[in-house]
């Protein structure tokens, strides 16, 4: 039972992960960094929030999450695959961007620079088994929101989507050889602009369960969560089962770390530590060298 | 990086210059001027909301012209100590630990004002710090989670180890232990005071270690320790800082407050009068800044002769005859 309160909790950390990982991965492989996660995230949640609290219903505010991650995304990709602008210096701006427009506008719609009001979530499941504390509950309320299902589900559709379907073999072709892509009529901006919409959305949808989970947007709540998931993608050498593990990898951490402070026989701040330091030893040591897609942050004429 | 440097040195004075402007052809001497610098902004409803009412009521009460602004930077912190000490205000604030090498530096230029730094052990000619007992009413607080518990496992949360948040949860233990010697406390820390999700994750980490009561002080992150009560039957949480029993009624015990605008008002009178002495604005108990604040759709839960013995409890906090001891307080909490 331990083991299943253990998997559950890391597999509710996670959920985040993989869903701005899938987003990572068809972004990259496409050729457009995807430095912006965090702040697809982060737009996501908030306005996740904004429709769940204007509407009343959680599905609202998923709808609208995923409609906030996309404006955001095609701001992204205006910037850089319309007007050619540095996909860095985009990404890092756009990010900034996303922390203070939410702040600003969180302000504006709730007169705190804070965090929201209380929003609906989810929780029909807690509802009816009474908030049990037993682990079996708790594992059945964690899989009973349609977000863990869904984010359980991001990469291997983005795997199949890349894999498995026309629209994917281009997106790869864009990724690797663009020149090559063009001189067989595809259109390269296109498919970068369909590949940075598709990452917004999903990214969003990891924002999303992040702030309908909690009931509320609070502040940057996104925490990093959106570079974990692009380390987790480079980690994962842009294959989305190895990107999958290095998702998994990062939520055992972390869990590993909030148990380990229960038992109280490390000091806190090293146990805080695990996680970033078992990223470092995996980058540095385990994965070798990892091997972006050739036309990664490449612009093309 | 030097053009916003710039940019904002010059909004600093800009703002300044208006806020300045008017009182330039009052007589100085006569007008109380408090200025107040905060490092976030005032609409949080926490921290900052908390030391800008404080500066409101010292203009309602007192009478004094007010000024406040928003700094980010060590840089803007001593930039905007020295605009105010040259245009002369009686007492200026710095909202926070953060603020003290600034004051430490600027003070002694300008040594007709008063420079005040909160929660800070600061203390000089013309500046000090003001110290909170928060300790007293978190002892308070232990005992009540105590009487409260059913399980006998008792939580801490905190954003991150500083000094003050271990004062705070030492003497909760203390309290906890004077009602219940054998019970279980589980502490831990977010890393962080804004991740909500990964406070959620540790309070319910402690909740299915057994824990039924759990003290969070962790700023905006310990609004995922109201969530993870929600969550399960039973449980309810403690605040901290400011009052938080509005926030989540369902699950929320009670407060461990510290009334800001009371302090505020407080240390201004204090400087209005003439009375300060160059020494540390120790505010505890006898000040009625710090108090455990129950949360009144919440009654009922703490057993009658828990609630006596804790009220003389804190009568003895504030009429002087019951300490803490200092070296008790900055012990290891994770014991």
């Amino acid at each position: 039972m331990i083991v299943l309160a253990f998997l559950v909790q890391a597999l509710r950390i996670a959920v985040p992960y993989l869903f701005a990982a899938a987003g990572g991965v068809l972004c990259e492989r496409s050729g457009v960094i995807a430095l912006t996660l965090e702040g697809w995230m982060l737009t996501g949640a908030f306005s996740a929030t904004l429709g769940s609290y204007y509407s009343g219903s959680a599905w609202a505010g998923l709808v609208c999450g995923v409609a906030g991650g996309l404006l955001a995304a095609s701001l992204h990709a205006l910037a850089t695959v319309r007007y050619r602008a540095d996909q860095v210096v985009v990404g890092i701006a756009a990010n900034l961007l996303a922390v203070g427009a939410t702040r600003f506008f969180l302000r504006l719609a709730f007169d705190s620079s804070s965090n929201s009001p209380r929003v609906s979530g989810f929780d029909w499941f807690a509802a009816v088994s009474g908030g049990g504390t037993s682990d079996g509950a708790s594992l059945l309320s964690s899989l009973a929101n349609p977000l863990v299902l869904l984010g359980m589900l991001s990469l291997p559709f983005v795997s199949w989507l890349l894999n498995g379907t026309p629209f994917g073999l281009r997106v790869r072709a864009v990724g690797e050889r663009p020149d090559a892509a063009v001189s067989v009529g595809i259109h390269v901006g296109r498919v970068r602009w369909l590949a940075v919409l598709g990452a917004g959305a999903l990214a969003s949808l990891g924002g999303s369960y992040l702030a309908l989970e909690q009931h509320q947007f609070t502040d940057s709540m996104t925490a990093g969560r959106g570079f974990i998931a692009l380390a987790a993608v480079i980690f994962g050498n842009w294959e989305p089962r190895r990107v999958a593990v290095a998702c998994a990898l990062f939520a055992i951490a972390e869990t590993l770390q909030i148990q380990l402070q229960g038992l109280q026989l490390i000091p806190s701040q090293f146990v805080e530590m695990i996680p970033y330091l078992l990223t470092i030893i995996a980058l540095a040591g385990v994965v070798g060298r990892s091997v972006s897609p050739a036309a990664l942050g490449r612009q093309v004429d | 990086m030097r053009i916003p440097h710039f940019l904002s040195a010059f909004a600093a004075a800009l703002a300044l210059a208006c806020t300045g402007d008017r009182s330039k052809d009052a007589d100085a001497s006569t007008t109380f001027r408090v200025a107040l610098l905060t490092p976030g902004p005032i609409t949080d409803h926490s921290w900052n909301a908390g030391a800008y009412s404080g500066l409101l009521e010292i203009r309602d009460s007192l009478g004094a012209e007010i000024s406040h602004i928003q700094t980010k930077t060590p840089a803007e912190f001593e930039e905007n100590f020295r605009e105010y000490g040259k245009r002369g205000y009686s007492l200026i604030f710095g909202h926070g630990f953060e603020f003290q090498d600034a004051v430490r530096r600027v003070a002694p230029l300008f040594p007709k004002s008063v420079y005040v730094v909160t929660s800070s052990q600061l203390a000089g000619p013309n500046f000090a710090g003001i110290r909170f007992a928060f300790e007293e009413p978190a002892y308070i607080a232990g005992m009540i989670a105590a009487s409260v518990s059913r399980t006998g496992v008792i939580g801490l949360l905190g954003g991150t180890e500083l000094p003050p948040v271990h004062a705070g949860f030492t003497a909760f233990r203390d309290g906890v232990r004077r009602v219940r010697p054998e019970s279980r406390i589980l502490v831990s820390f977010v890393g962080n005071w804004d991740d909500a999700s990964a406070a959620k994750e540790q309070a319910l980490a402690q909740i299915a270690q057994g824990a039924d009561v759990i003290f969070q002080n962790a700023d905006a992150a310990g609004l995922g320790v109201f969530q993870a009560a929600r969550e399960k039957t039973g449980v309810v949480v403690i605040g901290s800082n400011s009052d938080q029993n509005g926030v989540a009624p369902d699950v929320v015990l009670g407060s461990v407050v510290i009334d800001l605008p009371r302090a505020y008002l407080t240390v201004a009178r204090v400087i209005r009068d003439g009375r300060f002495t160059g020494s540390v604005f120790e505010l505890g108990a006898a000040s009625e800044v710090v108090r455990y604040v129950a949360n009144p759709a919440m009654p009922g839960r703490v057993p009658h002769a828990a609630q006596v013995t804790a009220d003389s409890v804190w009568q003895a906090f504030v009429n002087g005859s019951f300490h803490l001891d200092p070296d008790e307080a900055t012990r290891e909490t994770s014991r």
